[in-house]
């Protein structure tokens, strides 16, 4: 009977992950450098630029969890067949592309701060973290349900780009992954409106999506458990 | 001497089965790639797996591995399998020895254990151990090394190998076919598969699948 710990279980496939991450350097630049494109762009025109840039941020993360969940695929049929369970493989990728993506979201957040200088700043920060926290598990699941590199990258585009055009106020926003966290970020602008019901709702998305990726990975190596 | 895996009757050649894969049928599509294949495989029994290209050997592999459910048939397996892809499917960045650390704590080992058995197995393949390399800049044969180390890393009673020498040179072939031997001197059972006809005097018994099963 193996013992199974925590520590190494979850840990260590997220330490691997984080070393294969670090030594992508051209990309882990691409990641931070696209939210803050996206609101270099349109921060002399438009009040709505960090908006823009936060939700741009989805497109980042989400792309480097899409992209761990499927290079990963191969070689986790045999972890699993090493003894491995598909959800610990799973969360310990989450737990690694959270912490970086937490990290990209602070260096945006204070971007932000220095050229929009927000109403609040307090709910700028908590609409970018929200913007990582529903990034990821997005990721993770379209990279557990979606065979294939382009259908994926195809979905991420479709979904954060129509989230992109719509207002918050509009009906069909309210039901998009992002909806909370961007609505904190337009209410960072003059710092009024309710925050409690925004957290929630991008919460319960982040956790709706994390739990389909791991149903999606659960069936996915069904027959060794 | 060759038997059709669709209608094996003859037996393993010592004991109870340690893998008994029982009327397997599977289909991709339309397509038929496995029909009412059995395939049994004692203890120490070296079977080598063969047939056309398309003949669903990999596929059986797969079955057998458990990755994969057959829309057919029974499988049993007694003890734990190792098992060797064709495609490696290593992570590029990472190296050898980062390979076997993340292989360890699922096979019941720790970090430094996991890595030092895996870097003994590694020199016995002729794998240049203790190297920093990642995956990316080793040679064909070298990644393949370091797929069967994996493969047997944490120790198995039955060894689903799919062309595991490929890229290997001659000394390493040798040493593979040696390692066989030996491992079947252990009681691992072996199920090698193999295009080569030279290695067919080096099993104990050859199992040919029939094209468009």
């Amino acid at each position: 009977m193996i013992r199974r710990h925590w520590s190494s279980h979850i840990l260590l496939p997220a330490e691997m992950a984080a070393r294969e991450l670090v030594r992508r350097g051209t990309a882990l630049g691409l990641l931070t450098l696209l939210p803050l494109a996206f609101y270099a762009s349109s921060r002399g025109s438009s009040d709505y630029a960090p908006v823009l840039g936060g939700i741009a941020m989805a497109f980042s993360v989400s792309g480097a969890a899409i992209f761990c969940a499927l290079t990963s695929r191969q070689l986790d049929s045999r972890l699993v067949l090493a003894g491995y369970r598909p959800r610990e493989l799973l969360l310990g990728r989450l737990l690694l592309l959270e912490a970086l993506g937490f990290l990209v979201a602070l260096v945006f957040a204070g971007v932000i701060e220095l050229g929009s200088s927000p109403a609040d700043p307090l709910e700028l920060i908590g609409g970018v973290f929200l913007v990582t926290a529903c990034a990821v598990p997005f990721g993770l699941a379209v990279g557990a349900l979606v065979p294939n590199e382009l259908e994926s990258v195809l979905i991420l585009i479709g979904v954060v780009g129509v989230e992109l055009t719509l207002q918050t106020t509009n009906i069909v926003d309210r039901f998009m992954p992002w909806w909370g966290a961007q609505r904190l970020l337009e209410q960072a602008g003059d710092g009024r409106g309710a925050t409690l019901m925004p957290i929630i709702v991008c919460v319960a998305y982040a956790c709706g999506l994390f739990g389909l990726a791991v149903v999606a990975v659960n069936r996915r190596y069904a027959t060794l458990r | 001497m060759a038997t059709s895996a669709r209608t094996e009757t003859i037996p393993p050649r010592v004991g109870t089965p340690v893998l008994e894969a029982r009327g397997i049928c599977h289909r991709f599509a339309k397509r038929v790639i496995l029909e009412d294949v059995t395939l049994l495989v004692a203890p120490g029994e070296r079977v080598a797996l063969t047939g056309e290209n398309g003949a669903g050997k990999s596929t059986l592999m797969r079955i057998c591995a458990r990755l994969l459910t057959p829309q057919a048939g029974t499988l049993r397996i007694e003890g734990r399998v190792g098992y060797c892809p064709q495609i490696p499917g290593l992570h590029d960045l990472l190296t050898a020895d980062e390979h076997l650390a993340l292989f360890s704590p699922a096979l019941g080992l720790t970090r430094q254990e996991g890595v030092r058995r895996g870097r003994e197995l590694l020199a016995e393949f002729g794998f240049p151990v203790g190297e920093r390399t990642q995956v990316r800049h080793l040679s064909g044969g070298s990644q393949q090394k370091l797929n069967l180390a994996l493969a047997l890393l944490g120790g198995a009673s039955v060894l689903l190998l799919d062309e595991p020498y490929q890229g290997f040179d001659h000394g390493s072939y040798d040493n593979f076919w040696d390692h066989v031997a030996s491992w079947s001197a252990q009681g691992i059972a072996v199920v090698v598969v193999t295009h080569m006809l030279q290695d067919l005097d080096l099993v104990d018994r050859v199992v040919e699948l029939p094209a468009n099963a």
